[in-house]
C-alpha cells in the first residue's frame, strides 16, 4: 500500500508543469509607427516592461522559410528598451523573434511579424 | 531537455513556497500560538520539538529549492539561449541574490537544528530565530515579479514581501494544525492541546488573512487597472482562481472557528474531534494548491502591461457557451499535413485541422466524464432510503463508473499529441522529455488511468481498512493543480488565455472533487454523503466544460 501511495505522491509531484514562463512583454515598439523600408539598414525600438539582462537575451531576424539570423542589440536610453539593428533587407514578411531574460528570473520567448516594402 | 528544466522550474516554485510556509509559518506558530516557554508539561514539550523539527526540515529543503532553481534557470538559459550563460549570469540579480537567500536559508535551518531543537522551550531561542529569518525573508523581495518593474518597485517589492509572510503565517499554521492532529492521533501529546491551539490560531489565522488582503489589494491594483483585466487576462484569471481558492479555504476556518466557539461555550467536543481534523486537512489541501497557483501567478505579465491583448468578458463567456459537442474528427493525415504551416513563424497557416482535433478531443474526454459522473450520481440515490428496492437492484452497476477513467485514459494515450508516438512521427521518449506540453498530456494520461484503477479498486474493496480510496482525492487534487498551472506554446496571447480560463476552471473543480471525496471518506454521516455527492457533481461539472471546448483557431 504505501508504494502506492508513493506512486500516487511522484504522478502528483510531476503533475504542475508551466511552459516557458512569460512575464516580460513588449509593451511598445518603433514597427508600429515607423515601417522599415527595402534595402535600408534600420534599427527597431523594442519596449519591455522589465528590466532586461541583454547579456542574456537573443534576437533573430526571420526570414521565408523560417531562417535565422542573430541581430546586434544593445541597450536604449529609456527604461526597458531595447534597440535591435536590422540589416538591409529585400521587400517581404519578417518577424523579430526574442528570447530575453528579465530581471525577475523570467525567461520570454516571442515574435513581432513585420512586412518591408 | 528544455521541457523538462521548464517543467521543474515551475514545480520548484511552488515547492519552494510550501518550504517557506512551514519555516515562517513554523515560527510564527512557536511563537504566537505554541508559547511553549509557558508550558513545559512533557506533552508540549513533544509538540514544540515536532513543531521545531518541521522548521528545520523545512528550512533544509527550502535552501535546497533555493540552489536547485538556480541550476535550473542555467539549465533553461543553455537549452533555449544555446550557450553556457555564464559568466553574464553570474552578475545578474537573480543570481546574486539566489546565492544569498540559500546561504541565509541554511543559515537559519542550521540554526533551528543547532540550538533551538536542543531547547525549544526557551522564547529566547525563538526570538534568534526570527531574528536570523529576518535577512532571508528580506533578500526573497528581489527574486519577485515586484524587481524587474520600473514604477513603484521598493513599495511592490515590499508588499509582496509582507503579502507572502502573511500568507505563510496562514499556510504554516495549518500544516501545523495538521501536525498536532496527528500527534494527538498517536497519543504522542495531551488532548487538551487541539481545542486550545486550534482557539489560538484563530486569531493568529485571523490576522493573517487581513494582511494578505490588505497587502493583495495595492499590489492587484497595480498590476491590473480594469475589470477587463481582471477577466480577460493570465494574470487576471489565475488571481481570480487564487480568490476563488481563498474563499474555498476561508469557508474551512470559519467552520473550524465555529467549532471552537462552540466548544468554548458548552463544552462540547464533538465537532471540534470528529469534523474540524478533516476540514483542517481539507484546507491544506486547498492552501498547498494556492501556492502553486500563486507560484503560477508570478510568470505571468501583468494585465496592465497587455492592454491590446485582453480579452472582452463575452468571448470569455463564450468560452463555456453549450454546443454540439464535435464527435468527428478529422483524419490523422489531414491533421499532420496542416501542422507544417501551423508551426511556421512566416507565412503562418492556421490549421483547422488541429483545432477540430483538440476540440474531438476534449468534447469526447467531456463526453466520458459527464455521463461516468452521472452515474456516480446516481450511485448515491442507491443510498437514499426512499430508494424502492427493484430500483436499487439495477442501480448496483453504478458502482463500476470510475471505469471510465480507464477508458479515458486509453483514449488520452492516443489522441493527446497526434504528431508524437504512437500515432505520430516523433518517438515516445524523445517527444516526452523534449516538449513540457507532451510530458503534461502523458502524465495526465497515467493520472488518469490510475485515477480508475484506484477508484475502482476502492469501491469494490471489502476492506474497511483499506488506504486505497484515499489514493482518488489525492491525484485529483493533483490533477486540479496541474490543471491551474496548465499552459499551451504555440498560441497567441489571447488564443492561449481563452485556453487557460477553460482549464483554471476545470481546476477548481477538481479541487473541489478532491476536497469533497476526502470529506466523504472521512466525516460521519449525512456530512458525508453531502461532501460525496458535491465531489462527483463537480466531476460533472468538468464533463460539461469539457463536451461544450472550444479551442481558438491557430
Amino acid at each position: 500500500m504505501r508504494k502506492w501511495f508513493q506512486l500516487a505522491a511522484l504522478i502528483g509531484i510531476l503533475a504542475p508543469i508551466e511552459l516557458v514562463s512569460a512575464h516580460a512583454v513588449v509593451t511598445a515598439y518603433s514597427l508600429k509607427s515607423i515601417p522599415i523600408h527595402a534595402h535600408q539598414a534600420d534599427k527597431v525600438e523594442l519596449t519591455f516592461n522589465s528590466k532586461i539582462e541583454l547579456g542574456l537575451s537573443q534576437v533573430y531576424l526571420v526570414r521565408k522559410g523560417d531562417k535565422h539570423a542573430l541581430l546586434k542589440v544593445e541597450s536604449g536610453h529609456k527604461q526597458g528598451e531595447v534597440i535591435v539593428y536590422i540589416p538591409a533587407l529585400e521587400p517581404g514578411e519578417y518577424a523579430i523573434k526574442f528570447k530575453v531574460f528579465a530581471a525577475d528570473g523570467h525567461l520570454t520567448e516571442d515574435i513581432i511579424h513585420f512586412s518591408v516594402s | 531537455m528544455a521541457g523538462i528544466a521548464d517543467f521543474l522550474d515551475s514545480l520548484v516554485g511552488g515547492f519552494d513556497l510550501i518550504c517557506y510556509s512551514i519555516v515562517i509559518g513554523g515560527l510564527f506558530w512557536g511563537l504566537f500560538v505554541l508559547r511553549p516557554w509557558n508550558d513545559t508539561t512533557e506533552s508540549s514539550t513533544v509538540l514544540s520539538q515536532k513543531t521545531v523539527q518541521l522548521i528545520y526540515k523545512g528550512g533544509f529543503y527550502l535552501a535546497g529549492a533555493q540552489l536547485f532553481k538556480i541550476v535550473l534557470k542555467v539549465w533553461l538559459m543553455t537549452a533555449i539561449l544555446e550557450r553556457w550563460p555564464f559568466p553574464e549570469f553570474a552578475e545578474t540579480t537573480q543570481f546574486v541574490v539566489g546565492i544569498t537567500r540559500f546561504l541565509l536559508t541554511l543559515l537559519l535551518a542550521g540554526y533551528c537544528f543547532q540550538f533551538l531543537r536542543n531547547n525549544a522551550n526557551s522564547k529566547t531561542n525563538w526570538l534568534i530565530a526570527l531574528l536570523v529569518a529576518f535577512p532571508m525573508i528580506i533578500s526573497g523581495a528581489w527574486l519577485v515579479h515586484a524587481a524587474g518593474r520600473f514604477d513603484n518597485q521598493s513599495l511592490l517589492m515590499s508588499l509582496t514581501v509582507i503579502h507572502q509572510l502573511a500568507a505563510a503565517a496562514w499556510v504554516g499554521g495549518v500544516l501545523q494544525l495538521v501536525n498536532l492532529w496527528l500527534l494527538k492521533k498517536d497519543k504522542q501529546v495531551s488532548s487538551q492541546l487541539w481545542p486550545l491551539m486550534l482557539s489560538r490560531f484563530s486569531v493568529l489565522g485571523v490576522s493573517s488573512v487581513i494582511v494578505i488582503l490588505l497587502s493583495g489589494l495595492p499590489i492587484a491594483l497595480q498590476y491590473i487597472d480594469s475589470w477587463n483585466g481582471l477577466i480577460g487576462t493570465g494574470y487576471g484569471n489565475l488571481l481570480v482562481v487564487k480568490l476563488i481558492l481563498m474563499a474555498l479555504a476561508l469557508g474551512f476556518a470559519i467552520l473550524n472557528k465555529r467549532a471552537v466557539t462552540d466548544y468554548q461555550a458548552n463544552a462540547n467536543d464533538c465537532a471540534l474531534i470528529k469534523r474540524v481534523p478533516h476540514y483542517v486537512e481539507a484546507e491544506s489541501l486547498v492552501l498547498i494548491t494556492l501556492l502553486f497557483t500563486a507560484a503560477s501567478l508570478a510568470s505571468q505579465p501583468p494585465a496592465i502591461d497587455i492592454p491590446t491583448l485582453t480579452t472582452s468578458w463575452e468571448e470569455v463567456l463564450n468560452t463555456f457557451h453549450p454546443q454540439i459537442p464535435q464527435t468527428t474528427s478529422p483524419t490523422h493525415s489531414a491533421l499532420l499535413a496542416g501542422e507544417a504551416g501551423r508551426v511556421a513563424i512566416i507565412d503562418q497557416v492556421p490549421s483547422i485541422a488541429a483545432t477540430e482535433w483538440s476540440n474531438y478531443n476534449h468534447n469526447i474526454a467531456g463526453i466520458f466524464l459527464t455521463v461516468m459522473s452521472f452515474l456516480a450520481m446516481l450511485s448515491y440515490v442507491r443510498k437514499l432510503p426512499i430508494t424502492p428496492p427493484i430500483l436499487n437492484k439495477y442501480l448496483v452497476i453504478t458502482n463500476y463508473w470510475p471505469l471510465g477513467f480507464v477508458c479515458l485514459g486509453v483514449f488520452l494515450f492516443f489522441r493527446s499529441d497526434a504528431e508524437t508516438w504512437p500515432l505520430g512521427p516523433i518517438g515516445f521518449w524523445e517527444s516526452t522529455f523534449n516538449n513540457g506540453e507532451v510530458l503534461q498530456h502523458r502524465i495526465a494520461t497515467f493520472l488518469v488511468l490510475f485515477l480508475g484503477i484506484f477508484e475502482l479498486s476502492a469501491r469494490l474493496t471489502q476492506n474497511p481498512k483499506s488506504k486505497l480510496p484515499y489514493v482518488f482525492p489525492i491525484l485529483a487534487a493533483f490533477g486540479g493543480l496541474m490543471l491551474l498551472t496548465h499552459s499551451h506554446v504555440g498560441f497567441q496571447a489571447k488564443s492561449a488565455f481563452l485556453i487557460q480560463v477553460g482549464h483554471t476552471t476545470m481546476g477548481i473543480f477538481s479541487l473541489i472533487l478532491a476536497c469533497g471525496r476526502w470529506l466523504e471518506l472521512k466525516l460521519d454521516r449525512p456530512g458525508k454523503e453531502f461532501a460525496g455527492f458535491v465531489s462527483v457533481a463537480a466531476l460533472f461539472q468538468i464533463g460539461i466544460i469539457l463536451m461544450f471546448y472550444r479551442e481558438p483557431l491557430y
